[in-house]
């Protein structure tokens, strides 16, 4: 029975995780895609590995906060078989809402599918008290304020990429010495979000001489290595190219650009992986974590499985490689406008938020984010015409997403708990 | 539909540039007119007369097609109503050429031997003004592109600093013209100097226009 109902769930986990990477993918990469920085077959399978690696390697952060953080597992506590047809019926319920809306063309987001429906059941099962109300407000208002962060950090990127780069008499001068920096940061911001406690997975043995001090080490080390690389790479490509016409260095320049914007996008896509693998395997944490017991308790202080990490990256990568590059074409076809300069300041904004949203056990929308920073861009007088619309259209989309995944999942539970624990 | 792929719009720029250049075409036409109308060759003022019409409305129809991949919903880089109006004065530089190969088409006028010099003198100046706005509005990709700020903002705000004085110098060359005009009025009929004037209305009109144009261009740049 346990085993069953282990692989059932993460059949709906590996399902969900399929719908991420076929939908949500191609928002990653949609910077480097639109400018065509690289070719749709790069940006699948640079997408696939860094969403593969952010989600094994950072992703147990939010995938705790899905599994126990919003519906508190000892308000269930004495009935370890509910908490667990919840969380199933959960997944379910997130999935099925996520098809219907993508079915009616509506962009809808995993991650708020998934806490609308974590907080359905919750309520259901166990009453109103059963929701952790202070951390469902914390998430909440990370909806609100990660667009707003990402497009307030982008509008200052490209104020800094337009002013001592491209605003220069010789941008192609300027260029080498200032895009290091911005190599620097996003290099520095990956790296510790992955090493310290990211890389513990992976290293047999725990890795104990991996500490605090060590990790910011070694990330500046890979940041300073990095920051060099891309200066000697941009100054030989530039070499001799300032004495040109202004409009011939701005292409070059832009040129240079080409290169970090694949390498910004791939960081998206490892944000994107980090945060909303959890949208897919964090019931099934929990219900592998239940039923692991044979039914009998609720663990809270367990880490999540490396097994059920790997399932929702691979389920992530099945998702980009069976139906993400129709989505990744069709959204690479229609931005055009954004230029690698753009591109990387967006970038850069939205990993930041995104991964430190992750190691705040924020379940975030990168979409969103995006959406954000590259609004800032705009702000800045970087773009040539955005959409003001799709503000309204996000905060409509989780206005009508929380309630409706949330009621699909109260419908599933009831039916659910009417068959099986009756 | 995703929702980044919601997010864009067209630029105005690209289309802007070419809506620019398109202006820029008629008004390269502005010498040849006035050439063909001192030598009298009214075969070759049908031919440009032609050439001009069409090419000011392909001018109309990019300037149509901006506006109407540009619905209130997006978000722009520069004022919306400036950018409007910018498009609008440039479309007028081109309307102002076509009136001036109108005005040479419908009748055949003969440029008075004492005129030709300062008429010529004239549609330099006025063609020259143009080419200082075009050449600055070809800029506006690499404006966009730097944000409009910087260096390039700077450069294409100073090349068009000096438009107005120019417009100026056209305005004093017209009103030499007009003088020249009445002090040949008894060697010439009624018909032919309201046709003069004409010319010489549709000219200065293209001036004003490109003055206009270039302020609306440096409004732009600063935004406000």
């Amino acid at each position: 029975m346990s085993i069953l109902f282990v692989v059932i769930t993460a059949a709906f986990g590996l399902y969900m995780a399929w719908n991420i990477g076929a939908n949500d993918v191609a928002n990653s990469m949609a910077d480097a895609v639109g400018s065509r920085s690289i070719s749709l077959k790069g940006a699948i399978i640079g997408a696939g590995i860094c969403e593969f690696a952010g989600a094994v390697l950072v992703g147990s952060h939010v995938t705790n906060t899905v599994r126990k953080g919003i519906v508190s597992p000892e308000a269930l506590g004495g009935n370890p078989e509910a908490f667990a047809l919840g969380m199933a019926c959960a997944l379910l319920a997130a999935a099925l809402w996520l098809n219907c809306a993508s079915w009616v063309g509506m962009p809808v987001s995993t991650t708020h599918s998934i806490v609308g429906a974590v907080v359905g059941f919750g309520v259901i099962s166990a009453g109103i008290g059963a929701v952790d109300w202070t951390k469902m407000g914390q998430i909440v208002a990370s909806w609100f304020i990660s667009p707003v962060v990402g497009g307030v950090m982008a509008y200052l990127f490209f104020l800094i990429i337009a002013r001592l780069i491209l605003g220069r008499r010789k941008p192609a001068k300027a260029a080498p010495r200032i895009a290091p920096f911005i190599a620097f940061f996003a290099t520095m911001v990956v790296c510790l979000a992955t090493v310290y406690k990211g890389l513990k997975h992976i290293i047999s043995g725990g890795a104990s001489w991996l500490t605090g001090d060590v990790a910011i080490g070694i990330s500046l080390a890979v940041s300073i290595i990095v920051a060099l690389v891309a200066h000697i790479l941009i100054k030989r490509y530039l070499e001799g190219q300032e004495e040109r016409a202004m409009h011939d260095q701005l292409r070059a320049v832009e040129k240079c650009f080409a290169p970090m914007v694949v390498v910004t996008s791939c960081s998206v896509a490892f944000a994107h992986g980090s945060n909303d693998v959890a949208n897919a395997i964090g019931p099934l944490a929990a219900v592998v974590d239940v039923a692991g017991t044979g039914f009998q308790t609720v663990h809270t202080e367990v880490t999540v499985p490396f097994w059920v990490l790997t399932l929702g990256g691979f389920g992530i990568f099945l998702g980009l490689a069976t139906f993400g590059h129709r989505v990744m074409m069709t959204v690479g076809r229609k931005i055009t406008q954004i230029s690698p300069s753009r591109g990387v300041a967006a970038d850069v904004a939205a990993t930041t938020t995104v991964l430190v949203c992750s190691r705040l056990k924020l379940p975030v929308s990168t979409t969103h984010t995006l959406v954000g920073a590259i609004l800032g861009v705009g702000l800045a007088r970087g773009l040539g015409a955005l959409n003001r619309q799709v503000v309204q259209n996000i905060f409509g989309s989780w206005l009508l997403t929380v309630p409706a995944a949330a009621f699909l999942s109260v419908l599933l539970y009831s039916l659910g708990s009417f068959i099986f624990l009756a | 539909m995703s929702l980044i792929q919601e997010l864009f719009g067209e630029s105005p720029f690209e289309p802007l540039v070419e809506h620019t250049q398109k202006v820029h075409e008629c008004v390269e036409l502005i010498t040849p007119l006035m050439d063909a109308a001192i030598e009298g060759d009214y075969e070759e003022i049908h031919r440009l007369q032609d050439t001009v019409s069409e090419t000011e409305y392909e001018a109309d129809q990019v300037k149509n097609l901006i506006r109407e991949n540009l619905p209130r919903r997006y978000f722009l880089p520069v004022e919306r109503e400036d950018l409007d109006h910018f498009l609008h004065c440039q479309d007028s530089i081109a309307d102002s050429v076509e009136d001036f190969a109108v005005v040479l088409f419908i009748r055949r006028t003969e440029i008075h031997p004492d005129l030709v010099d300062d008429f010529r003198e004239f549609v330099e100046q006025v063609v020259q003004v143009c080419d200082t706005l075009m050449t600055a509005a070809e800029e506006m990709q690499d404006l966009a592109e730097t944000g409009f700020g910087g260096a390039e903002a700077d450069s294409v705000r100073e090349s068009i600093s000096g438009l107005g004085e120019d417009e100026w110098k056209a305005d004093r060359l017209q009103r030499k013209i007009s003088k020249q005009i009445y002090e040949l009025e008894d060697e010439l009929d009624p018909m032919t100097i309201i046709f003069y004037e004409k010319m010489l209305k549709a000219l200065s009109e293209i001036t004003n226009g490109a003055e206009n144009t270039g302020e609306l261009l440096r409004q732009m740049i600063i935004k406000h």
